[in-house]
């Protein structure tokens, strides 16, 4: 019962009458999960990504009239969306998923009816069906285009296929990879700020507290079950939202122990923020400003919702450096390119800062009265 | 309970403290330039109801603090049980039960998840609804504390402060708030509490509730104790210095017209 002097059995009830404390207030378990859920939703309802057409790179390397021939011939068909550039370049964002096909035309084209036109299309592996449709489409166009110049008589004939494929490994990234460990990291410090801010302050107005402490239990006991609750609630609601990304076609690139890691130091951030907050304010209207005051700006400016990138220089060198943003990084880099800790180190960094800085602040602002 | 109560209620009958149980010694507290408490000694014996009195303000319940370990003393000393408060609070805490003035619980737990609660902090099994029966509130342990009417809030308060057998049961204005007919019934609470041997300390502006419960008061005024007899005592004093009331006293007063009007019966419907 008591290794160590420890009375696990006090601690336990205290645990468990912490974890049913929160999941039996609707307020709270509303705007920790289902708001987050919610949103989740609506965003992979509205799948922004219903295009049909296909995005399609041109590397010329040929720069004679037969190239400018067939981009011009391939530019008139609705479906193709061209952009030109190096082959690497293209390559690259064909890699990165921001490309259907790339499509390279070697120097010296010279497509000649009946022979081989020396065409190469490399085509994302990412969707293996579209890109089916994808290669019907683009050898039609393309033969077209070689060899049916406007005004001019149709060739050809039984050659070989215009062009020949091949695949290149590439990740297709949809806007719920990147929604959903931004949603997480909101989660994670809506959890940490509201959860445990609102919650013990109402304890504390109410004298809830004081009645607590009226018995002989230590607050060590008390801030243990609340800190454990919480980052078991925590792991629940990434396991949830997590589980309804990938039925939304989220990927997860990188490994779930990594993944831990990151949300368990985020969480112990924003407990720590929470805990601030609690400490200092003596009724929850006091509570409330200070909280929104935290979590507001991280809401908008760390790259939950939409990239960071969108953001004026100026407030992008300033945001990058809230609690929040490097969470989101860390969290895209595993969910998106699979990264590991090691090549984490400046997010890793950011947090381990801001978890010492929270921290102090916690414990120097904390009251029980 | 393993004293005998039987002796140390014929004790305190006879006007002879039995052991002491309690023994303040000159308590001091200053909040700021307010001397809350200034120099408060008294010795509640074993098996005593021991009432504190006083105007809003007199000290009342930061002594009782102090004494329940709650809040940190200024100066002087109090033992509980034959525990020094300001070395062990915890230790004094395990021993006595704290009904808080304005005592509030878990919201989101209902009346037996809430005794079990209480019982781990003193790292004992409780029997949950043998408490509440106590309190005859059996009926309502699946309901949260919010449900409950004033004077249920206050019973299972008092049950909250039971979980642990407590050898002294502090009671900090229990019947404050509360309408004629559940103050009555409060009080038979505590004398059946104290029939069983608990010890018991209560702050009330009731004057007819201390002469009802009390064996022996202190009243308190500016942070001092300015009495401390049983309460007939103290009224025989007064009468003995002289003093007439400008009004006689009749039989009945307006309460008992209203409590022969309403009945004894609890109105707990709200």
């Amino acid at each position: 019962m008591r290794p160590f002097g420890l009375r696990l059995g006090m601690l336990w009830a205290l645990f468990v009458a912490s974890v049913l404390m929160f999941v039996r207030n609707r307020a709270a378990v509303f705007f920790s999960l289902f708001l987050p859920l919610i949103i989740m939703l609506i965003f992979g309802v509205l799948n922004f990504e219903g295009s049909t057409t296909i995005e399609l790179g041109l590397a010329d390397e040929a720069q004679n009239e037969a190239s400018q021939r067939l981009a011009g011939g391939l530019a008139a068909y609705d479906y193709l969306e061209l952009s030109s550039g190096t082959r690497d370049a293209q390559l690259a964002a064909l890699e990165a998923g921001d490309l259907d096909f790339v499509l390279l035309i070697p120097p010296g084209f010279d497509p000649q009816p009946g022979q081989a036109t020396g065409l190469v299309a490399y085509a994302s592996t990412a969707d293996p069906q579209q890109s089916q449709v994808g290669q019907g489409l683009l050898q039609q166009a393309v033969g077209q285009a070689v060899f049916a110049p406007p005004g001019g008589a149709p060739g050809g004939g039984l050659g070989p296929p215009p062009v020949n494929f091949e695949s290149v490994q590439s990740r297709d990234l949809g806007y719920i990879d990147f929604l959903v460990p931004g949603i997480v990291g909101m989660t994670v410090m809506q959890l940490g700020l509201f959860g445990v801010a609102f919650g013990f302050v109402h304890l504390k107005r109410t004298g809830a507290l004081r009645r607590l402490f009226a018995t002989p239990t230590s607050p060590a006991y008390f801030l243990a079950a609340q800190v454990g609750s919480r980052l078991i609630i925590g792991f629940v609601q990434v396991a949830i939202l997590f589980g309804i990304g990938i039925w939304f076609g989220l990927q997860m690139f990188g490994d779930y122990a990594t993944l831990a890691v990151i949300v368990l130091l985020a969480s112990m951030i924003f407990l720590a923020v929470g805990f601030a907050i609690a400490g200092w304010a003596k009724n929850e209207d006091q509570a409330a400003p200070v909280a929104n005051l935290v979590s507001l700006p991280m809401m908008f400016l760390s790259g939950v919702f939409f990239p960071r990138d969108a953001m004026p220089e100026f407030l992008a060198n300033v945001t990058q450096f809230m609690p929040l943003t490097y969470v989101n990084e860390a969290l895209r880099a595993v969910v998106n390119e699979g990264a590991g800790l090691a090549s984490l180190g400046p997010q890793l960094l950011g947090m381990l800062v801001w978890a010492a800085i929270t921290f102090v602040l916690a414990v120097r602002l904390f009251s029980w009265e | 309970m393993t004293h005998d109560t039987s002796a140390a209620a014929a004790a305190h009958r006879t006007g002879l403290p039995g052991a002491p149980i309690i023994v303040a010694r000159d308590l001091r507290k200053r909040y700021g330039s307010l001397q809350a408490v200034d120099g408060v000694s008294f010795e509640v014996a074993e098996g005593e109801v021991f009432g504190i009195l006083g105007p809003n303000g007199a000290g009342k319940t930061t002594t009782l603090e102090m004494i329940e370990g709650m809040r940190a003393i200024d100066s002087g000393s109090a033992v509980v049980d034959g525990i020094d408060v300001s070395a062990d609070p915890r230790g004094v805490k395990a021993r006595i039960g704290i009904q808080l003035q304005a005592s509030s619980f878990f919201d989101e737990l209902n009346l037996v998840e809430l005794l079990d609660l209480f019982g781990h902090l003193y790292d004992r099994d409780v029997d949950a609804m043998a408490l509440l029966a106590q309190v005859e509130l059996t009926e309502k342990a699946r309901s949260q504390v919010r449900t409950l009417s004033g004077g249920q809030k206050q019973r299972f308060s008092i049950a909250s402060a039971l979980v642990n057998e407590p050898r002294v049961l502090f009671l900090d204005e229990p019947t404050t708030g509360l309408d004629p007919q559940a103050r009555r019934h409060l009080w038979g609470l505590v004398r059946a509490i104290s029939a069983r041997g608990h010890t018991v300390v209560l702050t009330t502006h009731y004057m007819e509730e201390a002469e009802e419960l009390c064996d022996r008061v202190a009243i308190m005024d500016r942070g001092r104790i300015v009495a401390l007899d049983p309460p007939e005592r103290l009224v025989d004093a007064l009468i003995g210095r002289g003093f007439t009331k400008a009004r006689v006293e009749r039989l009945a007063n307006l309460e008992d017209v209203f409590l022969d009007l309403t009945g004894h019966d609890l109105r707990e419907g709200d």
